[in-house]
């Protein structure tokens, strides 16, 4: 399994240059998706598929995003994709 | 990542479960993630091999300035269904994919083995919808808008509403983000990508699908309106014009059942196509 540290750095490498956009900013696990990081829906979409990419894996992402809608979440933070992807990996 | 190169397109699509095909096609200013926010994707690929589609323009696929009718939409489907080898399939199309999943099933009957119509409006029957121009989606969105200083006007107008996103200030985005949410105020700036195009004019035209082509269509049908449906009179004249057409209600939708009742959508999608033994 891999550690929480691992899994974020990993993000933030990922998010560093990510569908094109560049973030200036530091990537924590407070940092906001949507709100932070300009993501459209279609964005977490593509950004489920790097991850399985990356991670050499195949992921529950559509449930992960259908539990997001269904809590009527307004956003996602990097540290809610911490916490999935290490109970995932 | 999943992408069908179709020069000079590359079309987003994503893939989930086995068995006979289902092809989800969202609506106009939408994308495919409106199937996995909802769960319907996850829903059906309990059954199915459920493939949804970013449409050109849309979500991440390519865009191009213009080609956003129904005739060339189903064409480029009809492309991505050769390319994934998919002979036939079931269409699921919400608003305007409705509209692609009939233009496709009447141009090839063959590859299509049924339609299912979540609240589709057709520019080929305007003249049953006179007051889709003050459909309610829109008249939310207006007021929503209103409070942010911006009148859309009455009268649904993307052009319109294309060129006054793309006019915003950062403040009228801070109010709008306040407003909608993150996500909204998202899917409201994505729209100056479509500004750039003639999807705003394309997608309400009728494309040769006028009533008598509609009225043609062949292939099952289920005819999936909401509740608060502004298009009740588009969903009886399938129901009475076309040879094989099922009409459902989804409770407690208004024009999204994808995300507002997806529950009742699979349900009602998976039932329809078990009794076609599919």
């Amino acid at each position: 399994m891999a550690s929480r540290t691992a899994i974020l750095a990993d993000l933030q490498e990922i998010l560093s240059d990510f569908q094109g956009r560049t973030y200036d900013d530091p990537i924590d696990e407070e940092t906001m998706f949507f709100q932070d990081l300009g993501f459209a829906s279609i964005d977490a979409v593509v950004l489920g598929e790097t991850l399985e990419q990356h991670f050499q894996t195949k992921l529950d992402f559509n449930p992960f995003l259908k539990d997001l809608a269904a809590r009527n979440a307004k956003d996602l933070s990097v540290g809610d994709l911490v916490d999935f992807l290490h109970r995932s990996l | 990542m999943p992408f069908a190169e179709l020069p000079p397109l590359k079309i987003h699509y994503q893939q989930s479960g086995s068995g006979p095909d289902v092809i989800l096609l969202h609506g106009f200013t939408s994308n495919l993630s409106i199937w996995m926010f909802g769960g319907v994707m996850e829903g059906l690929a309990a059954n199915y091999r459920v493939t949804a589609v970013d449409m050109r323009g849309h979500g991440a696929s390519s865009i191009t300035a213009d080609g956003y009718t129904s005739d060339v939409i189903s064409a480029d489907l009809r492309r991505l269904m050769d390319h994934l080898q998919i002979e036939r399939a079931a269409l699921l199309g919400h608003s305007f994919g409705g509209v692609v999943a009939i233009h496709t099933a009447t141009e090839a009957p063959d590859r299509v083995v049924a339609a299912i119509l979540s609240d589709a409006y057709f520019p080929g029957l305007r003249s049953l919808e006179p007051n889709m121009g003050q459909a309610s989606v829109w008249q939310s969105l207006r007021e929503t808008l209103l409070q942010v200083d911006t009148d859309i006007g009455p009268q649904v107008d993307f052009p319109y509403l294309f060129s006054v996103v793309g006019n915003w200030g950062d403040d009228q985005r801070r109010h709008l983000r306040e407003q909608l949410g993150p996500i909204g105020e998202r899917w409201l700036s994505s729209l100056v990508r479509l500004a750039r195009t003639t999807a705003g004019v394309d997608t309400f035209a009728t494309a040769g699908l006028d009533e008598e082509r509609i009225a043609s269509t062949s292939v099952p049908v289920l005819a999936l309106y909401d509740e608060h449906s502004p298009f009740t009179k588009t969903s009886e004249f399938l129901r009475t014009r076309l040879a094989d057409c099922k009409q459902h209600v989804i409770p407690q939708a208004n024009h999204l059942a994808p995300l507002e009742n997806p529950t009742a959508m699979v349900e009602a999608t998976r039932t329809f196509l078990a009794e076609l033994g599919y």
